[in-house]
């Protein structure tokens, strides 16, 4: 009895299997394989994409500091050098020492390079050394460096600095929305009535995507100009890095 | 499927075994370095700039 059960079983493993059970056995199998292949892909978004942008983006970032520091501020071809990035963004709020390299344009090509690009489409960025108008800027919440990922953490009255070659654009946070739809192009206009704000002014804008890990909204954070400083010779850090 | 392919590879388990790291290995690194950058801008997760519908014709 025993022994008739167990060759049974021995005769099944040897490929007696019914088609039945073979086709659901490859379904089964392929089910699995798409379940890791869209695990990796989750790994791939949130690490990977991070690795690879935040080396690009030092290397970018070096580049840029190399030619300031060949060509001093008043002898260089203009303070906003655009073909390789135009300065860093310093937000204390989303961490010490935070910096983070602003290139022209928002394509994703340019933006997966981990870089917050300034708009040029639909409403193109006025340039900080604009003498109105309203710098906008958008960068990653998640994957490709995920610059922005921290921009729940900005607050009222939070600084932000903008670095350009020879000055250093000392913004303040005064108003944010933390839900808006994706199609709200107003939010980049270079008066930003939503913010509260009615008259022409030096303003600047950050725009990720929100909540954390989707594309439904965007999130909005709104400065204006409070000062300006020159760069010095060490390129002393202004107050508000400090 | 996968028994299948166990089953065609050569040598005795410990070779298999290896192959078969290698084989998994090589599929890790098609899709990280191909198929994932392919597919992700067809998917809706990254998009973070505000703009009036044309990034969805584009």
């Amino acid at each position: 009895m025993l022994l008739e059960e167990r060759n049974g079983v021995t005769t099944n493993q040897r490929g007696g299997r019914g088609p039945v059970a073979a086709t659901v056995s490859v379904i089964g199998e392929l089910l699995i394989t798409a379940g890791l292949i869209l695990a990796l892909f989750v790994v791939y978004s949130l690490w990977w994409t991070n690795v690879l942008a935040d080396r690009h983006e030092h290397k970018a970032a070096d580049k840029v500091r190399q030619q300031w520091a060949r060509s001093p501020a008043d002898t260089g071809p203009g303070s906003l050098d655009t073909k390789d990035g135009i300065g860093f963004l310093h937000v204390p709020a989303m961490g010490r020492n935070y910096q983070v390299l602003v290139k022209k344009g928002t394509s994703t090509k340019v933006l997966n390079e981990g870089v917050a690009g300034y708009y040029t489409d639909p409403v193109p960025a006025a340039l900080p050394t604009a003498k109105t108008g309203n710098f906008t800027l958008a960068a990653h919440r998640d994957g490709h460096g995920a610059k922005f990922h921290n921009i729940n953490k900005i607050h009222d009255g939070d600084p932000i600095v903008f670095e350009s070659k020879d000055t250093w654009y000392v913004y303040k946070v005064y108003k944010i929305l933390d839900q808006t739809s994706k199609y709200n192009v107003a939010v980049t206009d270079q008066i930003p009535k939503e913010s509260g704000r009615t008259k022409p002014g030096r303003y600047i804008t950050l725009t990720t995507c929100t909540p954390v890990y989707t594309s439904r909204y965007r999130y909005i954070v709104w400065g204006e100009l409070v000062r300006t400083q020159k760069v010095d010779a060490t390129r002393t850090l202004p107050a508000e890095l400090r | 499927m996968y028994g299948w392919i166990w089953r065609h590879l050569p040598g005795n388990a410990w070779v298999r075994a290896m192959i078969s790291l290698v084989l998994v290995l090589a599929v890790v690194y098609l899709l990280f370095q191909y198929i994932f950058p392919w597919a992700e801008p067809l998917l809706p997760f990254n998009e973070v700039t505000v703009d009036n519908g044309m990034a969805a014709v584009r």
